[in-house]
């Protein structure tokens, strides 16, 4: 629900990320690697979400409930495949299409969510945010 | 019959994948029909919740092009998982497997397999995964009604790809048929013979320069494997239809039954 209406507002103002309610200083270190990240070559975006706040950040925003779902779905998906195979707490999570693909990382309660481009090497976004 | 081999071979495919990486903890697939192929080491209600599950991804992936690859990292393993043309590859490997091997056997093994099979026998593989789950439904040779065409193609491409490999002996894939004795019960039939057909044997006999086969090795999809003498088939009811007539001790031994595929190759002295 709160993905949803960080989304629509996030239509409106497109550029600027959007951030809701109040962020703590880790989030805050966490969204400054990510807004380092965002900068790359072949960086499409980034969706970053807690239990208190979210943020959107996509190149292009016709894409965001697509993404955003895909977001949700990925790590989901990655949870109940950890869970029936006994595999413990899930790090990251990384799909790819046959156009672009995405990183999610689970850290604490924090779920991060990165778009980027086929070409791009995910193990050094990794290393970067951990 | 093809449909036969894909899904022993993928089945053993995926047998073997763990035999050599015993990092790799469960290994299966399925395509996005929701169908399953799989060696029975994972619980088929494990991976319906897994089929299930990826439903939903496949169709929001299409957001990035549609779905091509997985790879989880948890903090006791890993799981990844690869499209293969319409059939999807699942690998969970403890936390200190080989990701570069791993990524070998996924990405460039397995898919070679794959693509073999499908130079072997045109069947496409969605059909092969829509058998599976009817698990080993013996063939009836009386009800195939396929042309005579269509056999001797898959012969010809049997042939061409096993002239790939003439280091090795020349084997042949053939289903189980039950040798018995007739109205005699069994008295006219040896129980330590098989029968397989003339052209096979006159065809290893031509390369091995002429030497007279007289016994041959099999091997089931399990491993298990016997030797024993071989003869002609008699029955022209059987010859050219790809099948090795089996007394009922050696199935017993082997652990086979009629309908079943087995490897059979000449013993060279």
């Amino acid at each position: 629900m709160m993905v949803k209406r960080k989304m629509s507002q996030e239509i409106t103002t497109e550029t600027e990320p959007l951030a809701i309610e109040e962020t703590t200083s880790s989030e805050s270190k966490l969204r400054k690697n990510l807004e380092e990240i965002k900068t790359h070559e072949g960086v499409i975006g980034y969706i970053f979400r807690n239990s208190k706040s979210a943020a959107i950040d996509l190149k292009d925003p016709t894409k965001i409930i697509d993404y955003a779902v895909l977001s949700s779905s990925s790590i989901e998906t990655g949870e109940e495949l950890s869970e029936l195979f006994d595999l413990g707490q899930i790090k990251n999570v990384v799909v790819e299409g046959k156009e672009a693909k995405v990183l999610s990382l689970v850290d604490n309660q924090n779920r991060i969510s990165i778009f980027t481009e086929k070409n791009i090497d995910i193990a050094k976004l990794i290393k970067k945010l951990s | 019959m093809a449909n036969e081999t894909y899904d022993l071979a993928l089945e053993s495919t995926l047998t073997e994948i763990q035999n050599i990486c015993p990092d790799i903890t469960h290994t299966f697939m399925f395509n996005e029909e929701g169908k399953i192929i799989t060696n029975q080491k994972t619980p088929k209600k494990t991976i319906s919740r897994i089929v299930a599950s990826f439903e939903g991804m496949f169709e929001k992936a299409k957001a990035i092009g549609g779905f091509d690859y997985m790879a989880l990292e948890a903090s006791k393993g890993r799981v990844y998982v690869t499209k293969i043309n319409d059939i999807h590859l699942v690998t969970v490997t403890s936390k200190k497997a080989d990701i570069q091997f791993i990524d070998t056997v996924t990405r460039i093994i397995v898919p070679a397999v794959l693509r073999l099979l499908e130079k072997i026998s045109p069947t496409p593989l969605k059909k092969l995964a829509e058998i599976t789950e009817e698990k080993h439904e013996p063939e009836i040779i009386e009800e195939t009604e396929e042309p005579a065409e269509e056999v001797s193609t898959e012969k010809q491409e049997e042939e061409t790809v096993e002239s790939e490999f003439q280091t090795e002996p020349q084997t042949h894939q053939l289903m189980v048929e039950n040798l018995s004795g007739g109205f005699l019960g069994g008295l006219l039939v040896s129980s330590d013979t098989v029968n397989i057909d003339s052209t096979i044997l006159t065809q290893w006999e031509e390369l091995y320069e002429n030497q007279k086969i007289e016994e041959v090795e099999i091997e089931t999809f399990h491993g298990k494997t016997i030797r024993c003498k071989v003869k002609p088939i008699k029955d022209s009811k059987y010859d050219g239809k790809g099948v090795i007539q089996m007394p009922e001790k050696i199935q017993q031994a082997l652990e086979i039954r009629k309908g079943e595929l087995v490897r059979v190759k000449p013993i060279i002295y």
